[in-house]
């Protein structure tokens, strides 16, 4: 692909991707420590303005540690496919795509999952929605 | 012969004209159907009325439009590059501030927006609201007021038409709106804001000051072209012209949002600071 052509697409992107509202993913979380982690659901926060789920994930030596995911409120959720109390209970295994919080702890911020049966579903939005993007707003020198 | 020739010739020019005039009435159906599809209330203005999603192109119901990007997502692949949000910057050309203006807005950037009014569950204000495609909106329109419900931060907007702004403007997050047709455009006049809102993107303040008109346009079914001129003496060199896409949403409908309920964020930002989490750009 030539730089006008990926230019080209860059731009149709832009212009076609809708623009979600959400706080600073940037000041909570690490775009660059993404993780992916299978675990079963031991709770889940229908809440606005943003909901939760948390996994018990075992690791190699039979350990098990509890971790919390965040994602879109229920009016998005609902929106993105989810049904409450019918698409993820308590005690499904599931498999999250996640990117980590800066602080280190057991807290992620949820972007895809997986289902038992392999169906994908968003539950948060992408990496640095709402930090404020690649450029300020205002050109700087 | 010669007759022949000629009735032959006059013929041809006859069905000649006729042909070009089928064209010409076909072009002018064409043009008449696509128009028609555009709903009009019974007073002849296109009508408006429907649910709509910001800052979107794609046509069709919120499930068609959004599924390959999962709703403000960037598309298949999970760990693609960030989508643009209502914090990005939002043209290839920066927004007109002054200055020492511009230095405060590029503070807000650098501490990744951590000072988001939203983040506090304040509304989000005009046009911001019309920068988002998370969340729909609604417009109910009537002969004589035209009602906004947006369901990002819950809040409306009841815009009387051909009125003037009261005398007693109190400043307040969403203004005071009023209406006018312009032949098929909407105009509306927004004054009276506080100055507690962003305008379209990461630290885009503004003061009381603020005056800010904005056009609706029909151009088909689908979609309404959205513009706002921002004008803020106190913060711009020149007005700060937003433009975006409405799409018309069949089938979707407003929720409750209530961003209070569980709003862990502000006190997530100061436990950050606290600790000296490393998290400014």
């Amino acid at each position: 692909m030539n730089k006008r052509t990926a230019m080209f697409l860059g731009a149709l992107f832009l212009a076609a991707a809708p623009l979600p509202a959400h706080h600073s993913f940037g000041a909570e979380y690490d775009a660059n420590q993404p993780i992916t982690l299978t675990g079963v659901i031991t709770k889940i926060d229908w809440m606005n303005p943003h909901s939760y789920f948390y996994l018990d994930i075992t690791d190699d030596k039979g350990k098990i540690e509890n971790w919390k995911f965040e994602g879109y409120p229920p009016n998005v959720l609902y929106r993105t496919g989810f049904k409450r109390d019918v698409t993820i209970k308590q005690g499904d295994k599931i498999t999250v795509f996640a990117w980590r919080a800066r602080d280190g702890t057991n807290w992620a911020h949820a972007r895809q999952i997986t289902l038992r049966d392999g169906k994908k579903l968003y539950f948060g939005p992408p990496a640095g929605t709402g930090d404020g993007g690649a450029r300020p707003p205002v050109d700087t020198q | 012969m010669r007759v022949l020739i000629l009735t032959l010739l006059g013929g041809a020019l006859v069905a000649g004209l006729a042909a070009q005039n089928t064209t010409s009435i076909q072009a002018t159906q064409k043009r008449a159907a696509a128009k028609s599809t555009i709903p009009h209330a019974p007073n002849g203005k296109p009508d408006l009325t429907g649910v709509w999603q910001a800052n979107s192109t794609q046509p069709g119901s919120w499930e068609e439009a959004n599924a390959g990007n999962g709703v403000g997502g960037t598309g298949a692949n999970p760990n693609a590059p960030v989508a643009p949000s209502s914090t990005d910057r939002q043209s290839s050309q920066g927004a007109p501030y002054q200055p020492e203006a511009a230095k405060k807005v590029l503070e807000s950037y650098n501490n990744r927006n951590i000072d988001d009014p939203t983040a506090r569950c304040l509304p989000a204000g005009i046009p911001r609201l019309h920068s988002l495609g998370l969340f729909p909106m609604q417009i109910v329109q009537t002969p004589t007021q035209i009602v906004m419900l947006y369901e990002y931060t819950n809040v409306f907007r009841v815009i009387p038409l051909n009125a003037k702004h009261p005398d007693d403007i109190v400043p307040t997050y969403m203004g005071d709106s009023v209406g006018r047709w312009e032949g098929d455009t909407l105009v509306v006049d927004m004054t009276g804001f506080n100055d507690r809102t962003w305008l379209a993107g990461a630290g885009t303040f503004h003061t009381e000051a603020l005056h800010i008109t904005e056009r609706y346009k029909r151009v088909s079914k689908d979609r309404i072209d959205y513009e706002a001129a921002m004008d803020d003496p106190n913060v711009f060199t020149k007005p700060w012209i937003y433009k975006s896409s409405m799409m018309l949403r069949e089938g979707t409908h407003l929720q409750e949002y209530i961003c209070a309920e569980d709003n862990r964020d502000v006190q997530e930002y100061e436990k950050l600071l606290k600790e000296g989490v490393k998290f400014q750009r």
